[in-house]
């Protein structure tokens, strides 16, 4: 280009430069665009559309038309507790109300908790796993289910909870502060005094939806979630939202909050 | 010189031996039953009132009592310590010189009977430990009887038709819980019943050392293995895969029940028999024994936890008026190869056809008259590529991609022979329809709107999974 603009002169230098800007600054523009997340209406249009597809062929089928959990399947699953039956819903969405977040309780979730959620699944709740699905695709469901809840127009969004996991996680002196917390917070009302979701209050329990569910049994393997250290120390930071497992973010300190992974760790594997 | 030391030798094991022999002496001569019998002596003294009485408690004799029985081939000596058994004035007496509670000698006398072919426990022992025999260094097979659980033993002469109303309840009752929570779909008995279980043959004869009494928290024994069996089965066999939970009563009468399985036979002249036998089972009763325990009502399919897969709704209204009997029976009696659903035919679990028939007629006795329209699948020209593309993105959610199910879906295998077998007709219509009770939905028209043509598709890709190798899992 230097070698172009070599052989022309001062006004017609000045022209292409020009030139060049003009052609330039529409190249430039979906760059800009990228970086500060706006869409056009239309192309927000066209990736809900997109996001209902999936939906249709892949979700909808249990959380219903509406994203109120009541699609065809009706209960996805029937639990047997003391010769009880619980009936277990799809997840209703209308609510925004998600168990499985990173941020504090009360929050609307991260934009990434619901692409991990839908791409990931949720072992053992049969909520499959999307893996093969392109991130497109599962950013535009995304955009979609947020069209479930008003909340997502009116509520701001907040930050996930850092987590920075202590190295003295699981040591004996560790594990022993946390059945402390364990018993003076009273977990083993609902979880059962050694874990096994058996505790006295463990047969009342109902979710926000006023449907009956049943505490954890650590005894029975991995957590939903995922059973490492920082995804216990998310739960017990954000709680989880819509059952009765609060957070325990303003009632116990860090420090004590891993030492309550810890122990829960622990009960799992004894 | 060295006299001084072996006369020292020779005295203190003089000594140690003489001590040894004091004590034991001592010991010998005054075992607990003697005791128990001079306190017996001075109880029946002060309680006989009548003179020809009070001679013979003053004529008590203290020394062994023993019992032979030459037919049951028992020697019992435990009136050696429960020596006011038979005595009336014992009645309100404290343990051991208590008599014996109801009538029941009346009709069983002490001298005919003895003691253990009721209570069990050690009949020649001479002290307690030993002749109860309920800690495992006593090393004897059957300890003492529970009072709790001591009517199982009227069952070693008595049928249970005689026990119903006349003091064994208890057995009647845990006998019929043993039909009602279906105990025989898991475990044989005499030849017939599933497989997933031990067999129970005479278990109510099986020493104490044929059970892992390790985390049994009762005594060491056979009853407390199975009592707390009942109520926690993971507490005591941890891989167990038992559904079925008792509470603790419960618990109780079904011990007293299973401790009458027994394949020692009392003696056929100590034996009282009714002619009793036992009428046909009708379909329910064939239900609750064998099938009741996984399927439950039928109505629900449930995924469970221990089986790591869903347990089908067998009696789902959709099920019951799509299927015809024979495929019905079919499956019965094949099963369903690598999950938990025994062959239940003849040469497998053992129930005649008569019975699989009854069983048949019982779990399609509601169905509707109205049949479900028919799909007509062999006027499609299907297509499996295309059926594998909708089945990948619809059906391999709950029944994996592999079709094979199991741990975290909630579908069925549907590469077992049972489904490869059946009538593409059948499957069509249960993809068309769904499935009332599972999670199974309309996949048609009055659901997720796939059109007949994709519906077909899928049938003919899934039906080529009976090719499909394995042991290939769900992974991709």
């Amino acid at each position: 280009m230097i070698s172009i603009m070599k052989g022309l002169n001062g006004m017609n230098k000045l022209l292409v430069l020009l030139l060049l800007i003009i052609v330039m600054i529409p190249a430039g523009m979906p760059l800009a665009q990228d970086e500060s997340g706006e869409m056009s209406d239309e192309e927000y249009e066209a990736m809900l559309e997109k996001g209902k597809k999936v939906y249709e062929v892949r979700c909808l089928l249990c959380h219903g038309e509406n994203g109120d959990g009541n699609g065809f399947s009706g209960i996805i699953r029937r639990a047997e507790k003391n010769g009880r039956v619980l009936e277990i819903y799809p997840r209703d969405l209308t609510m925004a109300v998600f168990r499985f977040r990173t941020t504090p309780t009360g929050c609307l979730s991260d934009d990434q908790d619901l692409i991990d959620i839908i791409s990931n699944g949720v072992p053992r709740s049969f909520m499959p796993a999307h893996k093969e699905l392109p991130i497109e695709d599962v950013e535009a469901t995304k955009e979609y289910i947020k069209t479930f809840s008003y909340r997502w127009e009116e509520e701001d969004a907040c930050d996930p909870i850092a987590v920075s996991k202590p190295d003295w996680i699981g040591s004996a002196d560790s594990v022993v502060k946390g059945k402390k917390i364990y018993q003076d917070m009273k977990c083993g009302e609902c979880h059962g005094y050694d874990g096994k979701g058996d505790g006295p209050k463990s047969n009342d329990l109902k979710d926000d939806w006023g449907k009956q569910i049943l505490p954890f049994n650590f005894a029975t393997g991995d957590l939903k979630r995922g059973s490492s250290a920082e995804n216990v120390y998310i739960t017990f930071t954000t709680g989880l939202d819509g059952t009765g497992m609060p957070s325990y973010e303003d009632s116990l300190n860090e420090e004590d909050r891993w030492h309550l992974v810890s122990y829960t760790l622990k009960l799992m594997k004894p | 010189m060295y006299r001084k030391f072996y006369l020292i030798l020779l005295l203190t094991s003089a000594i140690v031996l003489l001590a040894f022999s004091i004590v034991a002496t001592v010991k010998e001569v005054t075992p607990e039953w003697k005791q128990y019998q001079s306190e017996y002596k001075e109880m029946f003294i002060a309680k006989a009132k009548d003179p020809e009485i009070a001679e013979q408690a003053k004529s008590f004799q203290i020394g062994h009592k023993q019992i032979y029985l030459n037919t049951l081939e028992r020697v019992d000596r435990c009136m050696n310590c429960h020596i006011g058994v038979d005595n009336p004035l014992m009645a309100g007496a404290d343990h051991p010189y208590k008599q014996h509670s109801g009538n029941y000698l009346d009709n069983h006398p002490i001298a005919k009977f003895g003691c253990t072919v009721c209570h069990d426990g050690q009949g020649r022992a001479t002290n307690k430990k030993e002749a109860h025999a309920t800690d495992l260094d006593t090393h004897w097979d059957t300890p003492i009887l529970p009072a709790k659980y001591i009517e199982s033993a009227c069952a070693r002469c008595h049928d249970k038709e005689m026990l119903k109303d006349s003091g064994a309840e208890k057995v009647a009752q845990g006998e019929m819980l043993f039909r009602e929570k279906g105990c025989r779909g898991c475990h044989k008995l005499a030849g017939v019943g599933g497989v997933l279980g031990k067999a129970l043959d005479g278990i109510g004869s099986q020493p104490k050392h044929y059970f892992s009494l390790r985390h049994v928290e009762g005594d060491k024994t056979t009853y407390a293995w199975l009592q707390e069996h009942f109520v926690d089965p993971r507490a005591i066999v941890p891989d167990s895969e038992m559904r079925v939970v008792l509470n603790g009563e419960e618990a109780d009468l079904l011990t007293t029940y299973v401790l009458t399985i027994k394949t020692d036979e009392i003696p056929k002249q100590y034996r009282r028999i009714s002619n009793y036998k036992d009428t046909p089972a009708d379909g329910e009763s064939l239900y609750k024994m064998y099938c009741i325990a996984c399927h439950t009502d039928g109505k629900y399919s449930i995924y469970d936890e221990l089986f790591k897969r869903t347990i089908p709704a067998v009696m789902s209204p959709d099920f019951i008026r799509t299927i015809d009997d024979a495929f019905l029976k079919k499956i019965i009696n094949d099963g369903r190869k690598d999950t938990q659903m025994t062959a239940w035919k003849p040469d497998a679990a053992g129930l005649t056809d008569d019975e699989l028939n009854r069983i048949v007629t019982y779990m399609t006795r509601n169905r509707s008259g109205e049949k479900p329209a028919p799909f007509g699948y062999s006027n499609f020209t299907v297509n499996k590529k295309s059926g594998q593309e909708i089945y990948d993105v619809r059906c391999a959610s709950c029944h994996g991609i592999m079709a094979r199910a199991g741990e975290g879906y909630l579908g069925i295998d549907l590469t077992n022979p049972v489904i490869q077998s059946a009538d593409p007709e059948f499957l069509a219509i249960t993809i068309r329809d769904g499935r009332k009770g599972t999670t199974m939905v309309p996949f048609g028209a009055k659901g997720l709107k796939l059109s007949d043509q994709d519906i077909a598709d899928i049938v003919a890709y899934l039906r080529t999974f009976a090719q499909m190798k394995h042991n290939q899992g769900n992974m991709k």
